[in-house]
């Protein structure tokens, strides 16, 4: 937050209270963009293992658990990564979903700053 | 200007500390703290950042403890899956054939039998043998605590970011008070 020119807006509790929460925001939006990221990362992944398992035609197909390889049936194999397709998929529109709810609600914290503060507060990542 | 309306020119939001993290006081009018406390301009504003410097120092760590909290807890999951996976076997009488690297790059083929137990890595250099239903349930006690603390944690974080985010507001309300005082002195010889 920059410095203004002697600004005559007295900060009151509340304001202060909003620009910790804008604080809050800004960091979960970071957090968010991170962890977005990583989940769209391992989305693909599991589409690229999904689309190899179809091209192979082995029966018997090695499935990493923890550290190690363990050989299962293909089928096994198969409804494994639809279930954890599934839950990636799942986890990275929860993900998407709170993104949009915290830009959401640092538009709207803005408003009143700027509102309040104009020239002398700011909100922009530098 | 100055007559604020407020009695008392530091508000406290009810909270003074949080698991050893001091909470900073809300400041309401800065020329009554500045009376308050005594402190001349220079003196309030290098106060402020002595204890800006020291709330980092405690991010850093909590930082530290985040990150290992965060590596830790998909580890536990990755136990808690194999366990799974054995005990999913243990009816079938077949044994779980497994690769498994012996050093890096190299690899070799593991035959699991039927077991009734496996050994958990307890830390410390101790390895203790526990039946597969112990373990799981050991792993997920040991997951729900990982979970807990990460969430106790963040909320520190949280904390301590809004401590850090007050004491940044207060050093540039005391700057601009400074400058805007220092403005009417001028406009006043001025004159």
């Amino acid at each position: 937050m920059q410095q203004g020119e002697g600004a005559e807006a007295q900060v009151t509790w509340e304001d202060q209270q909003n620009i910790n929460k804008f604080g809050r925001l800004n960091n979960r939006f970071h957090e968010l963009e991170d962890e977005i990221k990583v989940a769209k990362e391992a989305n693909e992944s599991l589409e690229d293992a999904s689309n190899e398992l179809i091209l192979s035609d082995e029966d018997v197909v090695r499935f990493q658990i923890g550290e190690v390889f363990a050989h299962m049936p293909r089928e096994e194999v198969e409804s494994r990564l639809e279930k954890m397709k599934e839950d990636a998929s799942k986890e990275l529109e929860r993900l998407e979903e709170e993104k949009e709810s915290v830009l959401a609600q640092m538009a709207e914290l803005k408003k009143i700053l700027y509102g309040k503060f104009k020239d002398s507060i700011n909100l922009e990542e530098d | 200007m100055a007559a604020s309306t407020s009695s008392s020119s530091v508000s406290s939001p009810g909270v003074t500390e949080r698991r050893g993290i001091p909470a900073t006081s809300f400041v309401e009018d800065v020329e009554t703290y500045l009376k308050q406390s005594g402190l001349d301009v220079n003196s309030s504003l290098s106060f402020l950042q002595e204890r800006l410097q020291q709330y980092k120092i405690v991010e850093m760590k909590l930082l530290a403890q985040q990150r290992d909290l965060q590596a830790k807890i998909p580890d536990i999951e990755k136990c808690l899956d194999i366990v799974a996976t054995l005990l999913a076997k243990k009816g079938t009488g077949e044994a779980l054939i497994a690769d498994f690297e012996v050093s890096e790059g190299i690899y070799s083929r593991a035959r699991i039998e039927d077991t009734d137990s496996v050994c958990l890595w307890l830390g410390a250099n101790v390895m203790l043998e526990y039946s597969c239903e112990e373990a799981k349930t050991l792993l997920q006690k040991n997951l729900e605590n990982a979970r807990a603390s990460l969430e106790v944690l963040v909320a520190d974080l949280q904390f301590l970011r809004d401590q850090v985010t007050i004491t940044q507001v207060t050093t540039a309300r005391v700057y601009n008070w400074d400058v805007h005082q220092r403005r009417i002195r001028q406009a006043a010889k001025e004159t």
